[in-house]
């Protein structure tokens, strides 16, 4: 089943950006619902977008981060844990290109998910910040239980984090960085280990910040 | 007599080739090394330190300090094997993750691996051949 969403979310992505070349505005991706509204005595058909669920997780600064903490900024999303020996690293490494390129913009944040709340602590966490070079919270390092983050990956990021004690680190988890609209849509997934995707990532956030710019 | 014929032939192949090659054995041998190592260390260890051998900030230490794999020369199998879990500073850098164990690994890969990273990144040390870190490993801690 985890498969079968992702399928479709990537193919989406494929479909969206194949149509993206010639228009500045990014696909919004997931599920969406049409509902019918009376407006002015007439009935129109508007869209209900996928949405990031509610959440509430600590960061390296124990500080709760929620949707509230988010308002107004467009986010990237990642799953990672602080002694993940595969794919992490490169992750990291790529995401801190990222934020240092919008390092100080209000309107930018990143949010990455441990996957380990048996490990990696608050402090375990502040330590991994500070040793990658990240001072404040514009890039936030979240804990949370076991169960809450699983979920959110499953059903907020349409990604997917699990336990299994047959890979190196005990933990497999997709390496996706998942873009965020301040509306709390997705907007963009991209291989964090692709140097090419996150490229890409860095192009499609700037077009989606222009978009906020353009209507304001 | 035609199978003395072709006998001859063969040999005198051989020797030619392998006089041909007698000059630079040792380089070949260190090419082949080279060219394997690289391949292995995209498997085993460009994940953590990087293609370019940067390392990861203060979390992951780089493979460029020539001065740390010199002196250390005789522990780098060990460490690759065993994993480490100390306290190491590498260009005046202290850096304290763990690294895992490679248990995997055979002792010619290990010498493919480290010829590699010890030629690489800035670091000029030669071929570390197969007997060499067969020894290093009997004193591995």
């Amino acid at each position: 089943m985890k498969n079968l969403s992702f399928l479709i979310s990537l193919l989406a992505l494929i479909i969206f950006s194949s149509c993206n070349s010639n228009s500045k505005k990014l696909p919004i991706l997931g599920s969406r619902e049409p509902i019918e509204k009376v407006i002015d005595g007439k009935t129109v058909i508007d869209t209900i977008y996928q949405t990031i669920p509610n959440f509430s997780f600590i960061n390296q600064d124990s500080v709760i981060i929620n949707q509230d903490s988010l308002n107004n900024s467009i986010y990237v999303a990642d799953f990672f844990f602080t002694s993940c020996p595969s794919i992490c690293p490169i992750m990291s490494k790529n995401m801190l290109g990222i934020y240092e390129k919008y390092k100080g913009n209000k309107e930018v944040r990143f949010l990455s998910h441990s996957i380990d709340p048996k490990h990696d602590t608050v402090p375990k966490l502040k330590q991994y910040a500070t040793k990658l070079g990240v001072m404040d919270t514009q890039w936030s390092f979240l804990y949370g239980d076991r169960d809450s983050i699983y979920n959110m990956a499953k059903d907020g990021y349409m990604s997917y984090a699990k336990e299994n004690a047959n890979i190196p680190g005990g933990y497999e988890h997709s390496g996706y960085f998942i873009l965020v609209d301040k509306e709390k849509r997705i907007r963009g997934a991209y291989d964090g280990t692709d140097k090419n995707q996150v490229e890409q990532l860095s192009k499609d956030m700037d077009i989606l910040l222009a978009e906020y710019k353009a209507t304001k | 007599m035609r199978k003395l014929i072709l006998l001859v032939v063969f040999f005198t192949i051989a020797i030619m080739t392998i006089i041909s090659a007698c000059g630079d054995e040792n380089s070949i041998k260190y090419q082949r090394y080279y060219a394997d190592g690289s391949q292995l260390y995209k498997v085993h260890c460009g994940n953590c330190h990087m293609d370019d051998g940067k390392g990861l900030a203060a979390l992951i230490p780089p493979l460029t300090d020539t001065t740390y794999l010199r002196k250390n020369r005789e522990k780098l199998a060990c460490f690759i094997v065993y994993g480490l879990n100390d306290t190491i500073v590498v260009n005046n850098i202290e850096y304290q993750g763990q690294m895992l164990a490679e248990k995997h690994l055979a002792a010619i890969d290990l010498a493919k691996v480290l010829t590699y990273i010890t030629n690489s990144y800035g670091n000029q040390q030669g071929i570390y051949d197969v007997t060499e870190v067969e020894a290093y490993l009997r004193n591995c801690n």
